[in-house]
């Protein structure tokens, strides 16, 4: 496939490796795999990439996938930025649904939750893109952007020293990711769909950062019953590799995600 | 789209992955990564919004762990700065083995292509086979 590149890549002139390189690599040690690099930006997968995956299973009506709106008034800023990770994930699938009125409904609340948590001014008006794009029916476009767009809110968060924030904006959206498809799994269910919800690095990263939240965030309600179910939801996930989970346990995963997120989009009292 | 997408990725280097102020060396890195990456999103790939960037040397090199989904074709490249003559990249396996793929090598520049069989976790080597310390930078692409 590289040869179709080679126009494309400019003067670099590709040496194929005829021999594939893994036959000659040693296996890792232990103590490599170990000792790897984890990080927000690349080992944890963005939605749209699960998305991808689905795609292949099978057409999907996304735009049923939608879900009553959640609120954006929380004085919480823990519980706000779970649910802006969740609504940046109802962003993806209103994308996938190409339906121009929830983008821009969701950009809404998106910049809603952002202003309140003090993403910086420069991604805020970047984020008014979004709505450009969904008038003008540029989807490829609006993927990219999204992405962007919540990489640059996390990092507009880690610049304010809010990384805790960032740990939390990622959980949200995983999870609501993991409702769609478990949902769109246990309703339509095959043994290779069940498979690809297969993540055992992802929950016990999740739970890693979650662990080394400060004492201040970790009290918080939200972020205590999400700790608590992501300690299931990690179990749930982590199911051996030849073994792909039966309807049942989907179906049980399915719930335990929709029930966290909605206890997640509660007002606290 | 393409255009558009490079553009912002190189200029407001945004992403997430390095949450940290890059160094000269990594920008440059990334700069070679996504001219190599970028030819994959004419294939329909699409180059994911963010990046791994470091420092590696011969004989030192540097593993990140990923998640991927089976179903899902990847193209993992990375970039390095001068120093590096020549780089490697290679994938393996939640068990540490290594995955066949499609590898492409030129001088500061590496890629391999894979479509994995199941979902979960993977590991990504880059390493320098010769020249000198360098700095990194790993992108990746899937569609």
């Amino acid at each position: 496939m590289i040869w179709k590149f080679r126009p494309l890549a400019g003067s670099l002139a590709f040496v194929c490796l005829c021999a594939s390189a893994a036959a000659e690599a040693t296996p890792l040690t232990p103590e490599e795999m170990a000792g790897a690099a984890r990080t927000d930006g690349l080992s944890i997968p963005m939605p749209g990439e699960f998305m991808a995956s689905l795609n292949k299973l099978g057409k999907i009506d996304w735009s049923s996938k939608f879900r009553i709106p959640i609120g954006t008034s929380y004085t919480s800023r823990p519980q706000m930025a779970l649910n802006l990770g969740g609504l940046i994930a109802d962003g993806y699938i209103a994308i996938e649904a190409q339906d121009q009125q929830q983008v821009k409904n969701i950009g809404r609340d998106v910049l809603t939750l952002a202003k309140a948590l003090g993403v910086s001014k420069d991604v805020l008006e970047r984020s008014g893109s979004i709505a450009n794009f969904a008038e003008k029916n540029q989807w490829d476009q609006l993927k990219e952007e999204m992405e962007a767009t919540q990489n640059e809110v996390k990092q507009s968060m880690a610049e304010a020293k809010d990384q805790d924030l960032v740990t939390l904006v990622t959980v949200g959206g995983w999870l609501r990711g993991v409702e769609v498809i478990s949902g769109q799994i246990g309703a339509h269910y095959t043994e290779t769909g069940g498979k690809l919800l297969r993540q055992p690095g992802v929950a016990q990263f999740l739970n890693q950062h979650l662990d080394r939240l400060p004492d201040k965030t970790k009290d918080d309600a939200s972020v205590k019953m999400v700790r608590k179910k992501m300690a299931d939801i990690g179990t749930l996930i982590a199911f051996p590799i030849d073994k792909a989970p039966t309807v049942d346990e989907v179906k049980q995963l399915n719930k335990l995600v929709a029930d966290t997120l909605k206890d997640i989009s509660k007002k606290q009292k | 789209m393409k255009r558009l997408f490079l553009t912002l990725a190189v200029c407001t280097l945004s992403a997430a992955g390095a949450l940290h102020a890059a160094t000269d060396g990594e920008v440059a890195a990334r700069r070679t990564a996504l001219d190599i990456a970028g030819a994959f999103t004419n294939d329909g790939f699409k180059l994911r919004d963010g990046y791994w960037a470091g420092d590696f040397a011969p004989g030192k090199p540097k593993i990140l762990q990923v998640n991927l989904y089976a179903g899902n074709q990847y193209y993992f490249t990375v970039g390095a700065t001068p120093p590096a003559k020549k780089v490697l990249i290679t994938v393996y396996d939640e068990t540490g083995k290594p995955v066949p793929g499609e590898p492409f090598q030129d001088t500061s520049v590496a890629a391999t292509g894979f479509s994995p069989d199941n979902s979960g976790i993977f590991f990504v080597k880059v390493e320098v086979v010769d020249g000198a310390a360098a700095d990194f930078c790993l992108v990746y692409s899937y569609k």
